[in-house]
C-alpha cells in the first residue's frame, strides 16, 4: 500500500448502515498537489466515502493511509483509538456542506480554535495565523463578526479558513456550495481554485461539473457504492463511457 | 374591616430574618448540589451506555413522579430506618431537595445538550479535537445558552419549594412564620410578610431571567 508515494490512499473500503452497503469496496489514491472531485448521484455513496476519508464514519473493511497515518478496518485489526483519530484529522481538513461553524465564538476564535486548543499554539501567533487565513479568503474584515452576521458564502469561506489553520496535508470538501444561493457559490468556489492553484492535495463531492472539469485533475464517478469510473476530466466528463455515467451527466445539462 | 397591626411582629422581625436566611441557605446548597448532580446525570444520560443511563432514568421518573413533599418525609422518616443511619431534619431536606432539583437540571442538561447540531460534534472532530474538549468547549456552552431559561424556572421553583422543609421542623422562613403565627396570633400579618419575603426575592430573578432571555434572542 502506498508504495507508489501517494499522499492519500483509501483501499478496499466497506461501509454499511445496518442493512443497507452504502460503500461496497472503495479504493482511491490521491498524489500530493492532486485534486480530485467525485460525482455521482444522492445516495452513491460519495459522501459517505469523504467521511470515511477522516474517519467521520468508520469504515468496516479496507484499508486507509494518509502520510504517516495507517489504519486497517474489519474484524481483526483493533479499533482506532480516540488519540489516533485525532492526530489523523489533524491533518485533513475538512468542510462540510452546512459549514458547521461554532456560532458562540467570533470567526476569528473559529479558526484559531484548533490550533491554539489542539496545537498548543500561543494566542499571538494563532491570531496572527487567524486574521492571515481570513484575509486569504477575503473575510479580514470579519474576524470579530459573529457567524449569525455573515451570509452562506462567507460562513463558507471561514470554515475553509478554519481548517486550513491546522495546516492540513489533505483537504476534503462535502459538497461546500450545496447549501448556498446560487449568486454566493461563486466566491467559494474561486477560494477552493486558487487553494488547489497553491497546489494543497483536496478530494471534493460536488454537483458544480463545470467547475470538477475546471479544477479537478481527476474526476471519479460514484454508483452504487463502488468508483464505477476515474479518470482525467476530459475522460470522465467529456467522454463518458459507461451508460450510467452518461445518463448521469446528461440530466446535469438538462437541469443546469 | 380588618385593621392591619404590622406593628405587633416588630419583637419578631430577627426570628423572620433567621427564617429568610435559612431559607436562601437552602436554595442556594441545593441548587449547587442538585446542578452538579443534574450535569453528570444529564450527561451520562446522553453518553453512557444502556445500563448507567436506564437506572438514572429510574432515579429522575421516581424524583419528578412523587410530590417533593412526599419525597422530604420520606427521607425523614423511612429512609433512616431502611439504612439503619439516623438523619437530622436539616439533613434529609438537603438530601431531598438536592436529589429532586437533580432530577429535573438532568432533564434541562440532557435537552439542551441534545439539541446543539451533531454538525458542531462532527466540526470539533475534523479538526482533531477530542470528545471532551468538544464537549466543554463547543457543545456545553452552546446547550447552556439554550437551558439558561429554563434553569432560572427551576431555581425560583426550587427556592420556593424550600417552604416544604418547614414540615420536619427546619426552621426556614414559612416555619418561623408558624411559630411566630403561635405565640403573637397574628396570622394574616405573618403570613403576609412571609409570602411578601418570598417575592421580594425572586421578583428581581425573574426579571433577570427576562433580560437574559433578550438578549440571547438579539444573538440569533
Amino acid at each position: 500500500m502506498s508504495a507508489n508515494g501517494a499522499t492519500l490512499v483509501a483501499n478496499n473500503i466497506h461501509k454499511a448502515f445496518g442493512d443497507h452497503e452504502v460503500l461496497k469496496g472503495v479504493s482511491l489514491s490521491v498524489q500530493r498537489g492532486e485534486v480530485v472531485t467525485l460525482i455521482g448521484a444522492s445516495g452513491s455513496g460519495k459522501s459517505t466515502f469523504l467521511r470515511c476519508l477522516n474517519l467521520l464514519e468508520m469504515p468496516q473493511q479496507g484499508e486507509l493511509a494518509i502520510g504517516a497515518h495507517r489504519f486497517a478496518f474489519g474484524k481483526g485489526p483493533r479499533a482506532p483509538k480516540d488519540a489516533q483519530l485525532a492526530q489523523l484529522r489533524e491533518n485533513v481538513g475538512m468542510v462540510f456542506q452546512h459549514f458547521n461553524l461554532f456560532p458562540h465564538m467570533s470567526v476569528l476564535a473559529n479558526v484559531t480554535e484548533g490550533p491554539r486548543q489542539v496545537k498548543g499554539m500561543a494566542r499571538t501567533e494563532a491570531d496572527a495565523l487567524g486574521r492571515d487565513l481570513l484575509a486569504k479568503v477575503g473575510l479580514a474584515d470579519k474576524a470579530d463578526a459573529f457567524p449569525s452576521r455573515l451570509s452562506g458564502g462567507q460562513k463558507q469561506r471561514v470554515a475553509i479558513a478554519r481548517a486550513l489553520a491546522m495546516k492540513p496535508e489533505v483537504m476534503l470538501f462535502d459538497e461546500p456550495t450545496s447549501a448556498l444561493d446560487p449568486e454566493l457559490v461563486g466566491e467559494v468556489l474561486s477560494v477552493i481554485r486558487n487553494l488547489a492553484a497553491e497546489g494543497m492535495t483536496m478530494v471534493l463531492v460536488t454537483h458544480e461539473m463545470t467547475f470538477a472539469a475546471d479544477v479537478s485533475t481527476r474526476v471519479g464517478f460514484m454508483n452504487g457504492g463502488i468508483m464505477a469510473e476515474i479518470g482525467t476530466p476530459e475522460e470522465t466528463i467529456r467522454q463518458p463511457r459507461s451508460e450510467r455515467l452518461k445518463a448521469f451527466l446528461s440530466r446535469f445539462h438538462e437541469t443546469h | 374591616m380588618y385593621v392591619w397591626e404590622f406593628a405587633a411582629l416588630k419583637p419578631y422581625w430577627g426570628l423572620i430574618g433567621q427564617g429568610l436566611l435559612v431559607t436562601l441557605f437552602y436554595t442556594v446548597t441545593t441548587v449547587v448540589a442538585g446542578l452538579l448532580i443534574g450535569l453528570v446525570v444529564g450527561i451520562l444520560r446522553t453518553t453512557a451506555p444502556r445500563w448507567v443511563s436506564v437506572p438514572l432514568r429510574l432515579y429522575i421518573e421516581v424524583f419528578r413522579c412523587t410530590p417533593l413533599l412526599v419525597q422530604l418525609v420520606w427521607m425523614y422518616y423511612a429512609l433512616p430506618v431502611l439504612i439503619g443511619v439516623d438523619m437530622s431534619p436539616a439533613m434529609a431536606c438537603f438530601v431531598a431537595l438536592s436529589l429532586y432539583a437533580g432530577s429535573f437540571y438532568a432533564e434541562i442538561f440532557r435537552g439542551g445538550i441534545e439539541a446543539v447540531d451533531t454538525g458542531q460534534w462532527e466540526a470539533g472532530r475534523a479538526i482533531g479535537m477530542r470528545r471532551g474538549k468538544i464537549f466543554r468547549r463547543i457543545v456545553l456552552p452552546q446547550a447552556t445558552q439554550v437551558m439558561i431559561p429554563s434553569f432560572i424556572n427551576q431555581t425560583i421553583m426550587q427556592l420556593k419549594n424550600t417552604s416544604l422543609v418547614s414540615v420536619v421542623a427546619v426552621g426556614d422562613l414559612l416555619y418561623q412564620g408558624s411559630v411566630i403565627t403561635a405565640t403573637s396570633y397574628k396570622p394574616l400579618e405573618v403570613y403576609t410578610i412571609v409570602a411578601v419575603l418570598y417575592f421580594v426575592v425572586l421578583f428581581p430573578l425573574t426579571l433577570v431571567a427576562d433580560q437574559i432571555e433578550t438578549r440571547m434572542g438579539a444573538h440569533r
